[in-house]
């Protein structure tokens, strides 16, 4: 009935047409009325396409000619005039109702075009405002399934763990799920790729029959197609649609991701602040703990030999407890990323400070220190690279014989200062070059395996190296450190 | 000698271990009471704790005391950072110890600070630090009867350390001192010159003998 009507209307215009040229000529003679006819053949393929114009066209020839062109009342013409004024009419009918045609088929387009942007816009608005990633993502998925042609569409999250999670669209299966595993991570789309802004089946790929995957920047999308030949205009809605869904699923990664790190920082500074209060809590009875010890020592406290030797062990275990504490503390500082407060310093410097520290256990030994005059400076933060000298010189000395030599030396190499601390001691079994610098690992039953630990921490919150090695005298300890970019001051 | 901390323990272990090397020991809780007792008694030497409770703490006390008495103040903490003890040597507090300590160390800080007030008092002109001499009536530095040459810069920094020899001093000091009220600079400058003073005193900065860094806060002449 609908498509019926124009041309209802076409002939109904055409007959009234007719009647009024009738009258018209009935009372005087007016030629070439029949351009009116064109008006109407002009109106109608603007309205309604080529169809009804081109039959109001010839409408108007068959009516105008058994009407109006003597010999009233037969199809028959009596001059070469009025066949040509027919002709002229159906020619002029045709090549307007083809050109108004045309026009309206291209408006057509653009209001597709612009309504389709709009859908995108406006999706694309509704997506970015929704605080749920997942819920835009429905959204996506709600519109792609709209498209006439597609008949499955679903999202695969494919996150930094590698796990794949459908996100949204219908359900999956899991052999689904880990095909698009699969997709995603040899960077390979299955059945469907994106060309020109428009999605492109694979020739050979029966979209119509299995799902086709489509790999995105941190996801997969899947889609099944109603039949091997989907409309162009749907797949570059759809390629619209999935180039959407692939920033939404992006910006859901990028969160997680940054709320993990997030989480990680929170639970390692809380970790720090909690050892720092615990650390205050512990050192204070240790505090007291050691000043009474060390008050019955003197010797007007009369106490006896053997009093005080029993008094000098138990204020060296609190002594060892206060520097576990330290230590420990210092590592959960260095784990919750300490700020560093570099600055260029003389490493000559940075060692007698730790050997001056360190002077009264180092009675005793021989201390060979190698650093040449010219040393460039190095840029580090001096209080913490203080501990790795003492830590190390400490260590040494702990492996030291008795009288041991001990050895520090350092020499600039290319953009980095290398620096060791070596003794004379057993050698470390080859197995523990790695392990010594683990947490809490240490060779000795006594030891807190901290120290190490916080040599590597150090040396690497500078972007330097450390590693310890046997050499035929006894074990080493090598760590580089950042040069000063300034050598030269006023 | 005054001893300011809030716990018992600690007062108790100190005048003990203090008594035994002849101290005569008093020891206070509070902020407010170390004011009054260093006003009322006026001790040599007050061993403050700068966590202190109440609403005048460590830092507060030292404010207090600095104008009212001579007092030599050793500060102790717990855990104090180099900005605690860069602040409480401005403050005027003539030494930092980190707890837990020795009687034996806390002897010899005593001691140490002891000396240098008399030194102080008694206007000697003359610093020494091993075979290092300062002569400051003559501005005249010679280390084993050498003479030494340093430009201004170098002599007011080595004089500054000289005057108060075997105190920590800070960069900051440091600067004020020797560049003047208004200097702006870092503490290259005072690092920069003081490894020219070792150069020139023959003082090897790995193995210093007279100028001893004291990490993150500044500079102390060895005596």
């Amino acid at each position: 009935m609908r498509r019926l009507g124009p041309y209802a209307i076409a002939l109904a215009g055409v007959v009234v047409i007719t009647f009024a040229i009738a009258l018209l000529t009935s009372s005087a003679n007016v030629p070439g009325l029949s351009a009116v006819y064109l008006l109407l053949v002009l109106w109608l393929a603007a309205r309604w396409g080529r169809g009804p114009a081109v039959a109001a066209s010839i409408a108007a020839f068959l009516l105008y000619d058994y009407f109006l062109v003597p010999p009233v009342g037969t199809f028959a013409v009596r001059g070469p005039s009025e066949v040509f004024e027919l002709v002229v009419l159906l020619v002029v009918a045709l090549v307007t109702s083809q050109l108004a045609a045309s026009i309206r088929r291209a408006r057509a387009a653009s209001e597709a075009l612009a309504a389709d942007s709009r859908v995108l816009y406006e999706l694309a608005t509704a997506a970015l405002r929704t605080p749920q990633v997942t819920t835009a993502l429905s959204l996506v998925c709600e519109r792609a399934l709209a498209l006439p042609s597609v008949s499955r569409f679903a999202l695969v999250a494919v996150d930094f763990t590698k796990d794949a999670t459908a996100l949204a669209g219908g359900e999956l299966t899991p052999d689904e799920v880990h095909e698009a595993a699969w997709a995603y991570e040899s960077k390979r789309s299955v059945g469907v790729t994106i060309t020109g802004g428009a999605v492109k089946l694979m020739k050979t790929y029966p979209v119509a029959a299995t799902a086709a995957y489509l790999t995105l920047a941190s996801g997969v999308a899947v889609m099944r197609f109603k039949s091997d030949h989907p409309e162009p205009r749907e797949l570059r809605r759809l390629a619209a649609l999935i180039g959407l869904a692939d920033l939404l699923m992006d910006r859901r990664r990028a969160a997680l991701e940054s709320e993990r790190a997030r989480g990680f920082e929170a639970s390692d500074k809380l970790k720090a602040a909690i050892l720092s209060s615990l650390s205050h809590e512990l050192k204070s009875p240790i505090a007291s703990l050691r000043a009474g010890l060390t008050a019955l020592l003197a010797p007007q406290a009369g106490l006896r030999p053997e009093q005080q030797e029993l008094l000098v062990d138990l204020d060296r275990q609190a002594t060892r407890l206060d520097r576990l504490v330290g230590d420990m503390l210092a590592l959960s500082r260095l784990e919750a990323g300490l700020e560093l407060d570099k600055e260029p310093h003389g490493f000559a410097e940075l060692v007698g400070t730790a050997l001056y520290q360190l002077r009264a256990d180092l009675k005793g030994h021989e201390l060979a220190v190698d650093l040449p005059d010219d040393l460039p400076p190095v840029e580090v933060d001096e209080l913490q690279v203080g501990r790795v000298l003492t830590n190390l010189v400490e260590n040494a000395l702990e492996w030291a014989p008795a009288t041991g030599a001990l050895g520090i030396g350092a020499a600039a190499r290319d953009s980095v200062l290398e620096a060791w601390v070596e003794n004379d001691g057993p050698e470390i079994a080859p197995v523990d070059l790695e392990r010594i610098f683990e947490t809490f690992w240490t060779r000795r039953a006594r030891g807190s395996g901290l120290g190490l630990a916080i040599c590597k921490r150090v040396v690497e919150a500078h972007g330097g190296t450390i590693r310890a090695e046997n050499r035929r005298r006894g074990p080493r300890f090598t760590f580089t450190l950042p040069l000063a970019k300034v050598t030269a001051q006023p | 000698m005054l001893v300011v901390d809030d716990e018992v323990e600690m007062q108790r272990a100190l005048r003990a271990g203090l008594g035994y090397h002849d101290f005569d020991v008093r020891a206070v809780g509070t902020g407010e009471d170390a004011v009054r007792e260093a006003a009322a008694w006026r001790p040599d030497v007050v061993l403050l704790d700068l966590g202190l409770p109440g609403a005048l703490d460590g830092f507060g006390v030292l404010q207090a005391l600095r104008p009212a008495t001579r007092a030599a103040v050793i500060v102790v903490s717990v855990m104090p950072g180099e900005k605690d003890k860069v602040r409480a040597l401005d403050l005027g507090a003539d030494d930092y110890l980190v707890k837990p300590f020795g009687t034996e160390e806390l002897v010899a800080r005593i001691r140490a600070v002891l000396r240098r007030q008399v030194d102080v008092s008694a206007g000697e002109p003359v610093v020494r630090a091993g075979d290092l001499e300062i002569d400051l009536a003559r501005r005249w530095v010679t280390v084993g009867g050498r003479a030494v040459h340093l430009t201004p810069t170098e002599y007011e920094l080595l004089r500054y350390l000289a005057l108060h020899a075997g105190k920590p001093v800070t960069h900051t000091t440091l600067l004020r001192q020797v560049w003047g009220e208004y200097a702006v600079g870092d503490k290259y400058n005072t690092r920069y010159v003081v490894a020219q003073i070792r150069k020139k005193l023959g003082d090897d900065p790995a193995n210093p003998r007279y100028i001893v860094n004291e990490p993150g806060v500044g500079y102390r002449l060895e005596t």
